[in-house]
């Protein structure tokens, strides 16, 4: 008799790789061939031949030297993301409740389901890594001249470490899933977690990075030093200072010494019980700690109580059957916890970016600072409104779009709706960057008002092109989609290129001899250059983003073919 | 609103996907005021047929008129009049009934006041009262099916599709839909057009049967008619004699050697 969690690898195996479905074992066996001859060949010529057409190897060796231990821990940091986040948020956004009820007929424990997706995932994961990783740790191993057992050793290592950190995802998506995810409310949560988990762990990173030398002097040693993505780094990079093939003497492993502070004993010790602490942990507390079940923990049943003040007053001053669609479109969006998540996003964004936009105004011409402040308060407003409308909250399924499609006129009403709705979403997202910019570059009124209204036209073009081109490109709820990824990436680029039409403009003015520049100031600049450089830049994608509103309706009204 | 009282009227209509032909030559007449049950089995083309005829889908070729208006040209108008209970629930999980439905009336047009004691009579009549300011993702199948129902009677229209509208109802609730379909038809002339798998539902409510198979229509009646051509006890037996519906024993338990 098979075993379940053998089955269930399979199973998970057969998800993750149906986009090969017609020949898989072929192309799994061809990319595993290929990653190998990747990883051992082709990209350290790649690299040393890139290094050699720009630099000679021998020349930035010393280089190198100096740099390896930390860009190595770098390299494992960041290899310790994706590993960890990326199956996660990829597992939270597509919680399967159906495939749950099978399991239990099926009397299916949470270890056998722990331990059955975990080693679905090694291959195609494995994979990632094995074609990531090199030209990442290219450099070092020819700067080094690691010998081929070294390079085997290190190659090792990371697979313990990636493994690890995919078992180590698994069990905390198993943990979450098992708390929210056996109803509708839950997986609601968990798609909005999955959003938020990169600002999670990112966040403390970052802040971690920028007061690693505070804490260090609190804690008497270096603080990267408890962290398990050090430790996989450090060993890497002792393997690669005792597998060297440049003779390094005492005194310069003595300097490794002095800056990787743990020798190689020690690191790998430190790693091997990390990884035998996480495994254990999962396996002990699965079906203990916690166990997947169909249960009523989250399948609480909201009641709704009356409208707020918000709500009612857009009822107020929007009656009829418009303020009726935008007051249920509202309740729908801001109640999924995915949206929110978004609207996160956006408002951090909107508040990091003052910050960074203060560094940028140090140029002496005031006209210049606003107009870089203009440049770049208007790519930040394009993220805000690409990320938080490009294709969420619009339709839960095709049903619901029969559904809409079946009154008349109703794809039109419905995007006026969501519209609207990203209008007033973006009116604080707008405010609150800008009234931070004007504070912190003290920023005369006219110009701050001027900055408002650009900042607020460029974040609603942004919002009008995402919402046109999900309505033209429809992809549901689901996040993982061709489609949304398609959606997403063009919402953010486009806006983007078309805010650049002022330097187009100037461009064709010189390769045409046409004074576009002065025809330009003439036109729109009442407060300057600044002015003139902010309204080239915000017509274009008003424009665009308007007709692709009209291109979206038309096309989400009209009759399936 | 329609010509000689036919509510429905197509001809030779055709719709391919690819290279799977769903509707083959279709002609059909639905009178004005009628029940019309259209009877087949999973992939003979009902649902297609609904969704042309409701303005969703173009047809590949052939041509149609509902409620007098082309199903070509005038599907706006054709929405106007017509209501849709989809096969399967779009609903949205965050909303409540009554949000769904006020959501659903604004789509069409009409403004919340309008709407309101429409909206709890509707789900006072439907047993949903008592649950309807809870959000739609705790509904059972049931309840949702319920809240679908009312929105598609919500804009009072003249010609009503339902799409197998008793599949997911417990009997109590099945009865309540058939007295409303019945009562509605008797007292307000609304048409209705009801596909389903459900003979008995079809024979308690309909009072033409139309039976399509491979997307053709191969017969249609009042029940009695269908039942007497088929030399059959009821139209389950009916039916089942038209699709071809026979069952081997032996072949159903062959798979356990």
């Amino acid at each position: 008799m098979t075993c379940k969690w053998f089955a269930l690898t399979k199973a998970e195996y057969l998800v993750l790789t149906s986009s090969l479905r017609p020949r898989r074992a072929l192309w799994m066996s061809l990319l595993l061939v290929f990653g190998i001859f990747w990883a051992i060949f082709l990209a350290p010529l790649l690299v040393g031949t890139m290094f050699d057409s720009a630099l000679s190897l021998t020349m930035v060796r010393a280089l190198l030297l100096v740099m390896f231990p930390g860009l190595m821990r770098t390299v494992m940091l960041f290899l310790f993301m994706l590993m960890l986040l990326m199956p996660l948020s990829y597992s939270l956004q597509e919680i399967k409740i159906g495939q749950w009820e099978i399991f239990f007929s099926n009397n299916v424990c949470t270890r056998d389901i722990l331990i059955g997706t975990f080693l679905g995932k090694v291959p195609v994961y494995g994979l990632i890594v094995l074609f990531v990783a090199p030209p990442l740790l290219a450099v070092f191993l020819l700067a080094f001249e690691v010998s081929l057992i070294g390079q085997g050793l290190i190659y090792g290592t990371l697979l313990l470490m990636v493994v690890t950190t995919l078992w180590l995802s698994n069990f905390v998506t198993a943990m979450i899933q098992a708390k929210l995810g056996d109803s509708p409310r839950g997986n609601d949560i968990a798609k909005g977690l999955a959003m938020l988990i990169a600002l999670v762990i990112i966040g403390p990173m970052y802040g971690l990075m920028f007061f690693a030398p505070q804490l260090s002097s609190l804690l008497g040693l270096n603080v990267f030093l408890v962290f398990p993505f050090t430790w996989p780094a450090d060993v890497i990079s002792w393997l690669a200072i005792t597998f060297n093939g440049l003779n390094l003497t005492g005194v310069q492993i003595a300097a490794f010494q002095s800056i990787l502070q743990f020798d190689l004993m020690t690191s790998g010790l430190l790693l091997i019980t990390f990884s035998g602490a996480c495994l254990g942990i999962g396996l002990i507390s699965a079906d203990r700690i916690f166990t997947f079940r169909m249960g009523a923990r989250t399948e609480t049943i909201t009641t709704i109580q009356g409208e707020n003040f918000l709500l009612r007053s857009i009822r107020r001053a929007v009656p009829g059957a418009f303020g009726s669609l935008l007051v249920t479109s509202m309740k729908d969006f801001f109640r999924k916890a995915q949206n929110l998540s978004r609207i996160a996003y956006g408002l951090i964004l909107a508040l990091i970016m003052p910050f960074l936009l203060s560094t940028i105004a140090t140029i002496d011409d005031v006209d210049t600072n606003i107009a870089m402040l203009a440049l770049v308060t208007g790519v930040g407003m394009i993220l805000i409104g690409s990320i938080t409308f490009a294709g969420t909250g619009f339709l839960e399924s095709k049903d619901q779009l029969w559904i809409i499609q079946s009154a008349p006129h109703g794809a039109s009403r419905y995007v006026k709706a969501r519209l609207a709705l990203a209008f007033l979403v973006l009116l604080p997202l707008t405010f609150i960057p800008v009234l931070l910019t004007a504070v912190l570059n003290q920023l005369p009124f006219i110009v701050s008002c001027g900055l408002l209204i650009y900042s607020y036209a460029i974040g609603c073009g942004a919002a009008m092109f995402a919402t046109g081109l999900t309505a033209l490109n429809p992809h549901f709820e689901d996040t993982k989609s061709p489609e949304h990824i398609m959606n997403l990436m063009i919402s953010m680029m486009t806006p983007q290129f078309l805010m650049m039409s002022p330097f187009l403009l100037i461009l064709l003015g010189a390769a045409t001899e046409v004074p576009i520049n002065r025809i330009l100031v003439s036109l729109f600049g009442w407060f300057g250059e600044a002015s003139t450089w902010a309204i080239t830049a915000a017509i274009p994608l008003l424009v665009v983003s308007g007709l692709m509103v009209l291109l979206g309706t038309r096309w989400l009204g009209q009759p399936e073919y | 609103m329609s010509r000689n009282g036919v509510c429905i009227r197509t001809q030779h209509l055709n719709k391919t996907f690819g290279s799977i032909r769903a509707i083959h030559d279709l002609n059909l007449e639905v009178l004005e005021g009628s029940r019309f049950g259209f009877l087949g089995p999973n992939g003979a083309g009902k649902t297609t047929t609904v969704r042309i005829l409701s303005g969703l889908l173009a047809q590949t070729s052939g041509t149609g008129t509902v409620c007098g208006l082309d199903i070509t040209t005038q599907r706006e108008e054709i929405k106007a009049v017509t209501g849709l209970l989809p096969e399967t629930p779009g609903l949205y999980s965050k909303l409540s009934a009554v949000e769904f439905l006020e959501f659903i009336g604004a789509l069409n047009g009409y403004a919340r006041d309008a709407l309101h004691r429409r909206i709890d009579h509707l789900l006072a009549i439907l047993g949903l009262e008592s649950r309807q300011d809870d959000l739609l993702e705790s509904y059972s199948s049931g309840m949702k099916q319920k809240v679908l129902v009312a929105s598609t009677l919500l804009h009072e229209p003249k010609l009503v599709f339902l799409d197998e509208p008793a599949s997911r109802l417990d009997p109590a609730a099945s009865a309540l839909v058939k007295e409303l379909i019945l009562a509605l038809a008797e007292e307000t002339a609304t048409s209705f057009f009801v596909c389903t798998h459900q003979t008995s539902f079809a024979e308690d409510v309909c009072d033409v049967i139309g039976i399509i198979i491979d997307g053709q229509l191969v017969t249609k009646g009042s029940p009695q008619e269908i039942i007497a051509a088929a030399k059959a006890a009821n139209l389950e037996k009916a039916y089942l004699k038209i699709v071809g519906g026979k069952i081997d024993r032996q072949a159903l338990l062959a798979w356990r050697a």
